[in-house]
């Protein structure tokens, strides 16, 4: 009985002991201070946001343009990778504009440069698609594009790469048609284009209008 | 069984015939008539003589005790613990042990645990990462008034995304 008793007490001090040892491990928190030398401060905070735990913290120094961020060491390690890997050079980019012209007629016809797109079209019963225009803009982050298209033309600005969404934001992106020696503004707009994702943005002025026009965009590495 | 007349005929004083004993045991009348007679008969009646167990007493008595010998075996078998004292807390032991082993190796594998990555939580984070997050298309729009449709897609996983502006601010001659 004396040898159970022994055994009993032997294995609640190890399992006292293992509870013991799991509460403390990794509960000690690491402050650091991250400055960012590409890319602004509060854009890199929304990238390590997700990667910080429920004990951790982060605040942003403009000024500085840095952050500093306190959590678990292990934490830290993981969001100083991660802002290194963030806090790279400008990337050069890529984006293909098509402007296209899309209409409703009795008659389907349709561009032989618009046969992957009109598929997809067809779904809002556009089945008449003509080029308006298309071009291939590189440039890096921060920087101004322009594109002159057949009686468009469209400048922006290449935002900064989120890794969080592979996506890259196409700042002010404005869009101008041409009479004559004139330029009128069509419309202005942000997007966030994913990467490798190809996006339709169809632009008329109700529901129900048979005519539309057509921004097909493709923003790449 | 005899008649009330002839009990009354063959009574004396210290008849302990059986057949007259047995007639007062079920006759009242004849019973005070004996008693008046001979007092004693009532306890002679009561059987004294049959309570004398066949084989004597002293058999009767062996039997008695053998049985409560018996009685009390049996007793004590049914009443004993199951399971004895060392082998009851092995029991306890061996429980404490699993639950234990079944905490550690719960906590080993969860998550939760801040500090602490298992390879398999390592491998949920790297999943949870690979899942992206989405960001609206069209950020802002110059025109308050416009309405944007997403069009849903047909296919799953589609790399085609359509999205609709319309807005009565827009050129007529699009």
């Amino acid at each position: 009985m004396k040898r159970f008793a022994t055994y009993l007490m032997v294995v609640l001090f190890v399992s006292a002991s293992a509870f013991a040892d799991a509460a403390d491990v990794g509960r000690s928190l690491k402050v650091q201070t991250f400055q960012l030398k590409h890319k602004q401060a509060d854009v890199a905070a929304g990238v390590i946001k997700p990667l910080m735990s429920a004990d951790g913290s982060m605040s942003i120094q403009p000024a500085a343009n840095s952050l500093v961020v306190t959590d678990l060491a292990e934490n830290v390690k993981k969001i100083a990778a991660a802002l290194a890997q963030f806090d790279a050079p400008p990337q050069p980019l890529q984006l293909s504009i098509r402007l296209v012209a899309a209409s409703r007629g009795d008659a389907g016809r349709i561009d032989s440069a618009l046969s992957d797109v009109a598929p997809k079209l067809a779904l809002l019963r556009y089945n008449v698609l003509e080029s308006a225009g298309s071009a291939q803009v590189t440039g890096r982050e921060g920087e101004a594009g322009l594109v002159d298209l057949t009686g468009y033309r469209a400048d922006f600005r290449f935002g900064e790469y989120d890794p969080a969404s592979d996506s890259v934001k196409l700042s002010d992106f404005k869009l101008l048609k041409l009479d004559g020696d004139q330029l009128t503004p069509v419309l202005k707009t942000t997007l966030n284009l994913r990467l490798g994702q190809t996006v339709i943005i169809g632009a008329t002025r109700q529901p129900g209008s048979q005519r539309a026009l057509m921004i097909v965009v493709t923003a790449r590495r | 069984m005899m008649s009330c007349d002839t009990f009354r005929s063959r009574f004396r004083a210290g008849n302990d015939e059986p057949a007259v004993l047995e007639h007062i045991r079920t006759c009242d009348r004849c019973l005070d008539y004996a008693a008046a007679v001979d007092p004693d008969v009532m306890f002679r009646a009561l059987g004294g003589e049959e309570l004398i167990p066949a084989g004597g007493v002293d058999a009767f008595v062996g039997e008695v005790m053998q049985q409560v010998r018996v009685r009390s075996a049996e007793t004590r078998v049914g009443v004993a613990p199951v399971v004895s004292w060392p082998r009851r807390l092995a029991i306890a032991a061996t429980l404490v042990a699993g639950v234990t082993g079944a905490m550690l190796f719960n906590r080993w594998d969860a998550p939760s645990r801040p500090g602490v990555r298992t390879p398999s939580a390592m491998h949920a984070q790297a999943r949870r990462s690979a899942i992206l997050a989405t960001k609206p298309i069209i950020e802002t729009y110059e025109s308050e008034k416009a309405t944007f449709v997403d069009v849903p897609s047909e296919e799953a996983g589609d790399d085609v995304k359509i999205v609709m502006i319309f807005d009565e601010n827009l050129p007529a001659d699009l």
